[in-house]
């Protein structure tokens, strides 16, 4: 049996308008797992569900086999971190840390033992006696999960937790969030809309579409097989066209073109996807399968390579292609969809 | 040109600012005066009309009677109006702006009605002690001012910290306790400071509602202007003035005049 | 929050407000209509009687010209502190707020000391022998103009300030660097952005003069009342409870029809 787990969690608004609708997430202990959608997917409420915030209107959720779905949120002991840090404006960063255990009625030596070692190991025990607002945004994240930390939860909750910093800081905090993570062993639940974050440190991730989770995989998985096409054009791919079966492997696209392509899902007809970047660009071709003549539209320059947005037959199609192969809008160019980079959904 | 415009608009601001200040000067010099009555300017310099105004019973007993009823009816707006302000500030529900417009309510009806239906109702049909009357009637004249200061505070109050503490162990009252209220002491002390004074200024709920041995500090000074007239009453406008500038430094000290300019 | 939370929050104060504000005025209202004679009887007769009516128009003359000295004695003024910074500005404005904080009873004692037969006007045109007889500056309708003017010009200036520095500086340079000289600059770009503070002072003073009490009784006088010293006098003086509470009635509707009157004019200004 998972170590957390939401089942058919039902949510809903004024009794009509339905967040959650039968949304059952299994999160084994010590991994961090993370709700990747849009705004508005319905992330943020799940997260609330398991938090207490939010009683679901249906459905259960479990915590080592003990059903927490009533519990009040002050007795559930998870470790919570908000996007926008929520720290006590009024009390220093050390007491912002020891918020937690003081109400666990420790003896102050223990509490002062704890919270400096939760200083110590994120970076913090120069700001002990300092107020929040004379802090930096890097510097209140680490309080936030100081503060969070310190009380041993059960769960750590993060809501989009490093949305308001720099880029530079977002991939430096990424990396100190997992660590902690692996090094304490807290089971997270990591909710957030930015896709190469997610993937960087999760363990396993749920993309959420419109209250429901379209997959739940590593994110490997996630990356190479994206089981429809939200989940795929999530995953950046941009260029989708339809496919009607002729063969094994074989497709036919829209234009009559024929298509090979590596797996044989065994439908009639579905969508096919494939990167930009797995596109290959030449001015000639001699090869009629998997070949799609074009036009280039624009180019944008990206450093390593340019983009190329051109119309075809198929339609739009974006393609990346190494800069020292550049080719100028309105030339007429051949692209190639090598047939194990295209994905069907 | 900008100057000349300059200038003359220091000059009509100037001559406004004297326009403002002027008067209060003249009250202030003419509690100074020696004659009985209330010339300006005046002759002599004394102390005396300090003196008469603690000497007097009624002026005393009616200031005691201000500063207990102001006090009083605070407490009870701010008991009433911060937990109110606390739910509407919170919660989106949609009946929360009509809500909070009938809390404000009371600014709609003048002062002298309010006092007025109260008198009728509670003092004549329900023979209830005029002390209550007087009481709620400066509640709720005052609670408008605690909802809408209280309010604002609220305003920018980030309420995820509350859900961090609730999350970190507190309860409701806890968390209220522990981190909404450390974090919004200063509009509740601006709102206390208001509304203690639009108590102990207000006239038209005490006109009405007062009786034998009940009657407010102002109600007794309004009297007194009609029947009497000397520099008694500049004195207590002079020691009133002083209490306010004093009060007005506090708040400067504490939280910026600009709270109570709201 | 849970409802029942949320109802004990929000219930003794919705009690106590229909307790003692609500209720007291339907029981006090009520039989101003109606019983023996017309629904509305007794309000045509109130506007039908010459000396009601005296005592309504002398109230809203009163309004109407208090409100517009304040506007234009404090748009100038308001515009002047709101360009200045610093200590100079703190000083202005705790200049300008303390007057709110002081008893009107006060304010208006100023202008009897002032204004009275032997007031300091009168002494000193006296003295100039500009006249040979005092004046009867007080108990007329100019007295209480004028102590209303020095009642809510404060409040028209802080709500004036308020509204002022709230257009960013930028605006007023972005005129400058159109062309607009400084006169222009405040015509076209400044009053035009201030019309809401306008607004709402002008309802402020407006509202606030209409049914002020101390003021007209301390520089009124028996002579020249207004609907609220009228309500006094009816209920006390004469124990007219009807004739009160018709009178009542009419205020409330006055401010609320003044105030619902600038809520609607501001959301079309907003609309422009």
């Amino acid at each position: 049996m998972s170590y957390a787990s939401l089942e058919n969690i039902q949510v809903s608004y004024d009794g009509r308008t339905k967040v959650l609708e039968g949304l059952s997430l299994d999160i084994e202990r010590g991994e961090l797992v993370s709700l990747l959608g849009s705004s508005g997917c319905g992330k943020t409420t799940t997260l609330r569900v398991v938090a207490g915030f939010i009683e679901p209107m249906g459905g259960a959720f479990r915590l080592n086999g003990k059903d927490l779905t009533r519990t009040p949120v002050h007795r559930r002991n998870f470790g919570l971190v908000f996007q926008s840090y929520a720290l006590f404006p009024h009390l220093t960063v050390f007491d912002n840390v020891a918020f937690g255990l003081r109400l666990r009625k420790l003896s102050s030596g223990d509490i002062r033992k704890r919270v400096e070692a939760m200083l110590e190991i994120t970076d913090l025990s120069a700001f002990a006696g300092r107020y929040p607002k004379q802090m930096s945004g890097g510097q209140r994240q680490r309080v936030a999960l100081a503060r969070a930390l310190v009380i041993e939860p059960e769960l750590l909750l993060l809501d989009e937790p490093l949305s308001n910093l720099d880029a530079k800081l977002r991939l430096g905090m990424r990396v100190e969030i997992k660590r902690l993570q692996k090094r304490l062993g807290i089971t997270t639940i990591f909710v957030t809309h930015d896709q190469e974050e997610c993937f960087s440190i999760s363990d396993r991730v749920a993309i959420m579409n419109k209250g429901a989770i379209e997959q739940f995989d590593l994110p490997e998985a996630i990356y190479s097989h994206p089981v429809n096409e939200f989940v795929a054009r999530f995953v950046g791919f941009t260029n989708f066209f339809d496919l009607a079966k002729v063969g094994p492997g074989r497709f036919r696209d829209s234009h009559g073109g024929e298509i090979e392509v590596g797996v044989d899902p065994g439908a009639e007809s579905c969508v096919g996807a494939i990167r930009p970047e797995d596109i290959e660009l030449s001015g000639s071709s001699a090869e009629r399968r998997n070949v799609v003549p074009g036009i280039v539209e624009v180019r944008t320059f990206l450093g390593q390579s340019y983009q190329y947005e051109l119309s075809t037959n198929l339609g739009r199609l974006v393609a990346n292609a190494p800069k020292e192969q550049a080719f100028e809008p309105g030339t007429r160019v051949f692209a190639r969809f090598p047939s194990e980079r295209i994905v069907l959904c | 040109m900008a100057a000349k415009r300059q200038l003359g608009l220091t000059a009509f601001s100037a001559a406004v600012f004297l326009f403002l200040a002027a008067p209060l000067a003249i009250i202030a010099v003419t509690s100074f005066g020696e004659a009985s009555t209330i010339r300006f300017p005046i002759q002599g310099f004394t102390f005396k009309w300090f003196g008469a105004v603690f000497a007097s019973r009624s002026f005393m007993s009616s200031l005691g009677l201000s500063l207990m009823l102001a006090v009083y009816a605070t407490l009870l707006a701010l008991a009433i109006g911060i937990p109110a302000s606390y739910a509407l500030g919170k919660t989106a529900f949609r009946h929360n702006t009509a809500l909070r417009s009938l809390f404000l309510s009371p600014i709609f009806v003048p002062g002298i009605v309010v006092g007025y239906a109260l008198f009728k109702f509670l003092v004549i049909e329900l023979r209830m002690p005029v002390l209550a009357g007087l009481l709620m009637g400066h509640f709720l004249v005052i609670l408008p001012y605690v909802i809408r200061v209280v309010g604002a505070s609220l305003e920018q109050f980030d309420f995820s910290i509350e859900e961090v503490a609730c999350s970190l162990g507190c309860n409701r009252a806890q968390a209220f306790v522990k981190v909404v209220l450390p974090n919004i002491g200063s509009g509740i002390v601006a709102a206390f400071m208001l509304a203690f004074l639009n108590s102990f200024n207000n006239i038209p709920v005490s006109m009405f509602l007062s009786g034998p041995g009940v009657s407010t500090f102002p109600r007794t000074l309004i009297s007194y202007i009609e029947y009497s007239y000397d520099p008694s009453v500049s004195a207590i406008s002079v020691l009133l003035m002083a209490v306010t500038v004093a009060l007005m430094y506090v708040v400067e000290k504490t939280l910026g005049i600009g709270s109570l300019a709201k | 929050m849970r409802r029942s939370l949320y109802v004990s929050l929000i219930a003794p104060g919705l009690l106590l407000l229909a307790a003692f504000l609500f209720y007291p005025l339907i029981v006090v209202l009520a039989p101003t209509f109606g019983s023996g004679g017309p629904f509305l009887g007794r309000y045509i007769a109130f506007f039908g009687d010459p000396y009601y009516l005296r005592v309504f128009a002398r109230t809203v003359r009163i309004g109407l010209v208090a409100t517009m000295v304040c506007v234009i004695l404090g748009l100038p003024t308001a515009y002047y502190i709101s360009r200045r910074s610093g200590r100079a500005k703190s000083i202005l404005m705790a200049v300008s707020i303390f007057p709110l904080l002081t008893n009107s009873v006060v304010r208006a004692f100023a202008w009897i000391i002032i204004l009275g037969r032997e007031g300091v006007v009168n002494s000193l045109l006296l003295a100039l022998k500009w006249i040979d007889r005092p004046l009867t500056l007080l108990y007329t309708e100019f007295s209480i103009l004028v102590g209303t003017v020095y009642l809510f010009l404060p409040l028209m200036l802080v709500t004036l300030v308020g509204s002022m520095d709230n257009i960013e500086e930028d605006v007023t340079e972005a005129a400058a660097s159109l062309g607009a000289s400084r006169f222009v600059a405040f015509m076209k770009v400044v009053f035009p952005l201030s019309l809401p503070g306008i607004l709402v002072g002008g309802v402020l003073v407006f509202t606030g003069a209409i049914t002020a009490y101390t003021t007209p009784t301390l520089l009124g006088g028996n002579r020249n009342m207004l609907l609220a010293t009228l309500i006094y006098q009816r209920a006390m003086s004469l124990s007219d409870w009807t004739g009160a509470g018709v009178i009542a009635l009419v205020m409330i509707l006055m401010t609320l029809a003044v105030v619902k009157g600038m809520q609607d004019f501001a959301k079309r200004l907003d609309r422009r």
